[in-house]
């Protein structure tokens, strides 16, 4: 039994990674409201179905909540974090609108998606050393085909300090 | 592993007379108290690596400029890169970004309410259009039981009618014995004969 549910393709990485709705850092609390029953909240329900999931996994510190059957029509209501309330009516709407209308409102924008992509490359730049924690590597010993760590190999005497010093000296 | 003693320390020691001024005695890292110095190092005196006062002053020297840069250095980076934090949050770009936001989101927030206005519009609509379809078929369902009660009363009347025509050809007391001589004076032939084409034919032998 590999496939759990009626679209198991939701559960999927890929459609997951797919979503495109990312919400401003101002957006804490998402709320839908909408009915298990009739054509007008068809859309809503189709939203919660398929495109919920998405929304949860790009904004993995968003609060979604869904009522059903608590009203005769559908909305959503969107909690941002200066105690302001942004209502969007969903009554008839089809669930491709819902997402392009809540996305162009309270959606990051492409450019500040890019821009926030590129500071992260610059900050975890593959060219950094330092700690394990915040680089790939620590020093150049550790990589394949460089002169090897000291500290295991002890290195050709020409290589020393000691040596081309004492070189140096007598050569003097 | 040493630490430097001026006081009481081995006598043994003192009276052997260290190279140095300063004795170090020993500190117990692996051992304890009560394990005894190991046999070849019974008599050892230990003395600090001594000292060259000439190197000495010139490697201070040295060494004090080495770490005032570094330190100065090291302050710089982190100055920089808290002024950088500073001015990302409070500086006049972060001021100018976070009015733009504001604007931009109140355009968001206008258009939100446009559309939520004319869901409502349509809305009302919708709803003004449900409840005189509601209404009409009401109307029309009124309508309709009136016309079907019509009909039923039409019905009955036809019923009674049909009923008090057959009425007159009844038998009754009266008629018994007339009807009677009429039956036995008439009799009344029910045969009939049916060929393959379908044709009936009436004219039978009455037995």
């Amino acid at each position: 039994m590999p496939m759990k549910g009626r679209f198991p393709i939701r559960r999927t990485l890929e459609y997951l990674q797919k979503g495109d709705i990312i919400f401003k850092n101002r957006v804490k609390i998402m709320t839908v409201n909408y009915n298990t029953h009739g054509e007008l909240s068809d859309g809503a329900r189709k939203f919660v179905f398929f495109n919920i999931p998405q929304i949860q996994y790009k904004n993995q510190w968003l609060q979604i909540m869904m009522f059903k059957n608590m009203t005769p029509s559908p909305f959503l209501k969107f909690y941002l974090d200066d105690g302001e309330q942004v209502l969007v009516d969903v009554e008839g709407k089809d669930h491709k609108q819902i997402s392009q209308h809540v996305k162009k409102i309270l959606g990051k924008s492409e450019e500040v998606l890019q821009a926030e992509a590129r500071a992260k490359m610059q900050a975890s730049n593959p060219a950094n050393f330092g700690p394990k924690k915040y680089c790939l590597r620590e020093c150049i010993c550790e990589v394949e085909g460089q002169v090897p760590c000291p500290g295991s190999t002890p290195l050709p005497k020409e290589m020393t300090g000691k040596y081309r010093a004492q070189m140096a000296a007598s050569h003097e | 592993m040493f630490q430097v003693i001026s006081g009481r320390s081995i006598q043994v020691a003192r009276l052997l007379a260290p190279r140095s001024a300063v004795l170090v005695e020993a500190v117990r890292g692996r051992k304890s108290r009560t394990d005894p110095v190991a046999k070849s190092k019974e008599g050892r005196i230990k003395v600090p690596p001594p000292v060259d006062p000439v190197e000495m002053v010139v490697l201070k020297e040295r060494y004090t400029e080495y770490q005032l840069m570094m330190r100065a250095l090291r302050l710089e980076f982190k100055e920089e890169v808290l002024r950088k934090k500073y001015e990302e949050e409070t500086g006049s770009l972060a001021e100018e970004r976070a009015r733009q936001e504001a604007e931009e989101h109140r355009a968001l927030m206008a258009f939100n309410n446009q559309e939520n206005l004319r869901m409502l519009k349509l809305r009302i609509l919708r709803i003004q259009k449900e409840k005189e379809e509601a209404e009409r078929k009401q109307v029309e369902a009124a309508i309709q039981r009136e016309q079907e009660q019509q009909e039923s009363i039409k019905e009955k009347e036809r019923d009674i009618l049909k009923l008090q025509e057959e009425a007159k050809n009844f038998i009754t007391l009266e008629n018994l014995d007339q009807r009677i001589e009429e039956a036995l004076d008439n009799p009344k032939n029910y045969n009939f004969a049916i060929d393959k084409e379908g044709r009936v034919v009436k004219q039978t032998m009455l037995q």
